[in-house]
């Protein structure tokens, strides 16, 4: 309905530019109907969670070449959108509404749970599968969209983890919560704080802000309730200054955090702060075939792999793997299709279940040594962390 | 723990007076809020980052790091100056007959455009500063104080005793205060009111180019998006401490880093930005000339 005007408004335009431009945008109008296939990826591209969406995009954008290399999805070439949220709500729900409108059949994103949640109603009431690879707040699949999906895993898995493990391999009795009051900060903190067993006690709980630089007032106090570790619930930019400025301040406590903090960034923020700082994160995906050549292509192109590169690259290749499986574009058909099938995946095969979760979430403890990020494997030993 | 929170404080409220300077000089002399100046701050961070690199590629390796953040910060005023004096020309110059809302929205602007071009010539990841004293400092008791925030302190009270020597005891002084009375009055009395504007970005932000190095060497961590919350609490503190008034400034800066040291050390960390913005709507309506200003119904 609204393509003759479209035309009409370019071929003005057209008019001014000259016969090639006219053709050109006529090409386009065909190509458009028939032989391309429209997927978008949404996350935040500026603002301060830029270097995320940077990350996400690029693993998305390789996954689409890969497949464009060989021959698209269902013989048509996938043209993909990157769109912006800035990491933040108002932005991301207009931003799904845009992706709507281009007539996109699949999203990958959003990155923040908290653009995530309102976004996927819009996907929702359009019938567009969206696969989220970093969104790990339980409220993305719990409401029940049948076409929400997620590659990451979710912060009650993760809080339940990270508490196992602060009171049985830590055996850790003093407990200092911080959190960025984000969705996904204040989330995580909460299911961590739920699952405690009885004989650790929580003697410091607090809120920063994300994007503040300057946490020694708060770690002042923090230090005067003297806690045998520190978990924090937020992301690596908080996360490596917070340990940084905990060490420059002389407490000796154990560090924890989650998924968000998992980055080469952090590491480089706390520089030998870091030492011995405990991290909830993904199994290691090296020796699966998949990660590797993912791993080779991308380092080829860009300088370093982030922490959802991988998620996201999963979630691209499953969705359009969905499409091809279903032999539609129909939102609501790839949906079921994602549903009732296994995909073979950079972190080992991953299944849905009902609520759009991996089945399997694994999450698995690491720790950084000698400025490396290493598995701990089985059964972790407490590590006796020291000042300095 | 009082001790130490006053020494976090301080630090904090020696870096937000530098920034505060430069929102007072240019609304003493022009009435405008510079809202780009924030971000003159944030370009001093990757100036202190550039600058590093710049040193290592020529192989110049100071003897302290001391020397090293010095040198650093001489850079990043240098440059941080020519910022402030090109967006003066290019973004305010141009306005000058326009009333006071256009220069406003041209602030907002340049704000805007200098945030998105680091973003796009230095990328989106943070810069990371490397830790020259780590772990080095002062301890008192349970209270310890590092290099680094020894430095800021030191260092900010230079600049600002230096400030205000010359703009009471000097020639350009003179005529800055002159200019920032009666601009049309100083030009008819041979002063080049142009010149003057130009040399008040020149200082201001030169002295928030210092400002952003020693952040960069506090925090070791810098990103495209910092000048905005750090422009911001600058900005309450000139209002704090009456804007256009140099000494109102530094008190405004320190009065705002105690207030937010003590208030998330002592209530709460989730609200500390809400108590730096509370004592400015309190003083906004209590005391709209902030603490040494004059009492002047204007708006800000």
């Amino acid at each position: 309905m609204t393509r003759p005007s479209l035309l009409r408004r370019k071929t003005g335009l057209g008019g001014t530019l000259g016969l090639p431009a006219m053709l050109l945008l006529a090409l386009v109008g065909c190509s458009r109907q028939s032989d391309t296939i429209r997927i978008a990826v949404v996350s935040p591209m500026t603002g301060e969670s830029a270097k995320m969406g940077e990350d996400i995009s690029r693993a998305v954008q390789l996954a689409v070449e890969e497949w464009n290399q060989q021959g698209g999805v269902l013989g048509r070439r996938i043209i993909l959108s990157i769109e912006d949220d800035r990491a933040d709500p108002k932005d991301a729900v207009s931003a799904a509404s845009k992706v709507v409108a281009q007539g996109a059949v699949g999203v990958i994103g959003h990155y923040n749970s908290s653009c995530t949640i309102p976004a996927s109603n819009i996907y929702h009431e359009a019938g567009i599968p969206m696969i989220t690879p970093a969104s790990t707040n339980p409220m993305v699949t719990d409401r029940g969209y049948s076409s929400v999906f997620r590659t990451c895993g979710r912060d009650d898995q993760q809080g339940r983890v990270e508490a196992d493990f602060a009171c049985q391999a830590l055996n850790a009795q003093r407990i200092a919560i911080l959190h960025d009051k984000t969705t996904y900060g204040q989330g995580l903190a909460g299911e961590f704080r739920k699952n405690l067993t009885s004989t650790a006690e929580v003697v410091f709980a607090e809120g920063v802000t994300r994007g503040d630089k300057d946490f020694s007032a708060v770690l002042t106090s923090l230090k005067a309730a003297s806690p045998d570790l520190v978990m924090f619930g937020g992301l690596y930019g908080e996360g490596g200054l917070i340990i940084r400025q905990m060490r420059d301040l002389g407490v000796a406590a154990a560090f924890l955090s989650g998924d968000g903090v998992y980055d080469p960034e952090f590491l480089r923020i706390a520089g030998s702060a870091a030492e011995g700082a405990y991290l909830s994160y993904a199994p290691s995906a090296e020796g699966i075939p998949a990660a590797r050549k993912f791993l080779e292509s991308y380092l080829k192109r860009w300088p370093e792999v982030g922490p959802y590169s991988l998620f996201a690259y999963d979630a691209t290749n499953i969705l359009l793997k969905g499409i091809e499986l279903a032999g539609t574009t129909d939102g609501r058909k790839v949906a079921a299709t994602i549903h009732t099938n296994s995909f073979p995946a950079a972190f080992g095969t991953v299944a849905f279940d009902a609520k759009g979760d991996p089945v399997v979430a694994p999450y698995v403890m690491w720790i950084v040594r000698d400025g490396k990020l290493v598995p701990l494997d089985g059964l972790p030993k407490p590590v006796h962390v020291e000042t300095h | 723990m009082f001790l130490q929170q006053l020494i976090n404080g301080i630090t904090l409220g020696c870096v937000y007076a530098l920034i505060a300077l430069g929102y007072t000089m240019v609304y003493g002399i022009l009435q405008l809020i510079n809202f780009a100046h924030g971000e003159i701050y944030m370009l001093g961070a990757y100036l202190g980052v550039i600058g590093l690199a710049l040193l290592q590629a020529i192989h110049f390796a100071p003897s302290s790091p001391l020397v090293l953040v010095l040198t650093l910060a001489l850079f990043a005023a240098l440059i941080a100056a020519l910022w402030g004096i090109t967006i003066e020309r290019l973004a305010y110059r141009p306005l000058r007959g326009a009333g006071r809302l256009a220069p406003l929205i041209a602030a907002l602007g340049i704000s805007i455009v200098l945030q998105n071009f680091v973003m796009h010539s230095q990328g989106a990841r943070e810069k990371i500063f490397p830790a020259l004293w780590a772990g080095s400092g002062y301890i008192f008791g349970n209270t310890r104080v590092s290099a680094v925030q020894l430095l800021i302190i030191i260092t900010s009270a230079v600049m600002m005793v230096g400030l205000t020597l010359l703009v009471q005891k000097t020639r350009i002084g003179t005529a800055m205060r002159a200019t920032a009375q009666d601009r049309v009055m100083a030009q008819l009395c041979g002063i080049d009111a142009n010149m003057i504007i130009a040399i008040t970005f020149a200082i201001g932000s030169a002295l928030a180019g210092i400002a952003g190095v020693l952040i960069a060497a506090y925090y070791g961590m810098i990103n495209f998006y910092i000048g905005y919350q750090a422009g911001l609490k600058a900005f309450a503190a000139a209002v704090l401490g009456g804007i256009g008034t140099i000494p109102g400034a530094m008190l405004g800066g320190l009065l705002l880093g105690l207030v937010e040291a003590f208030g998330a050390g002592y209530l709460s960390s989730q609200y500390k930005d809400v108590y730096a913005f509370l004592i400015l709507i309190l003083f906004l309506i209590f005391r709209p000339g902030g603490l040494l200003g004059e009492q002047l119904a204007e708006k800000v």
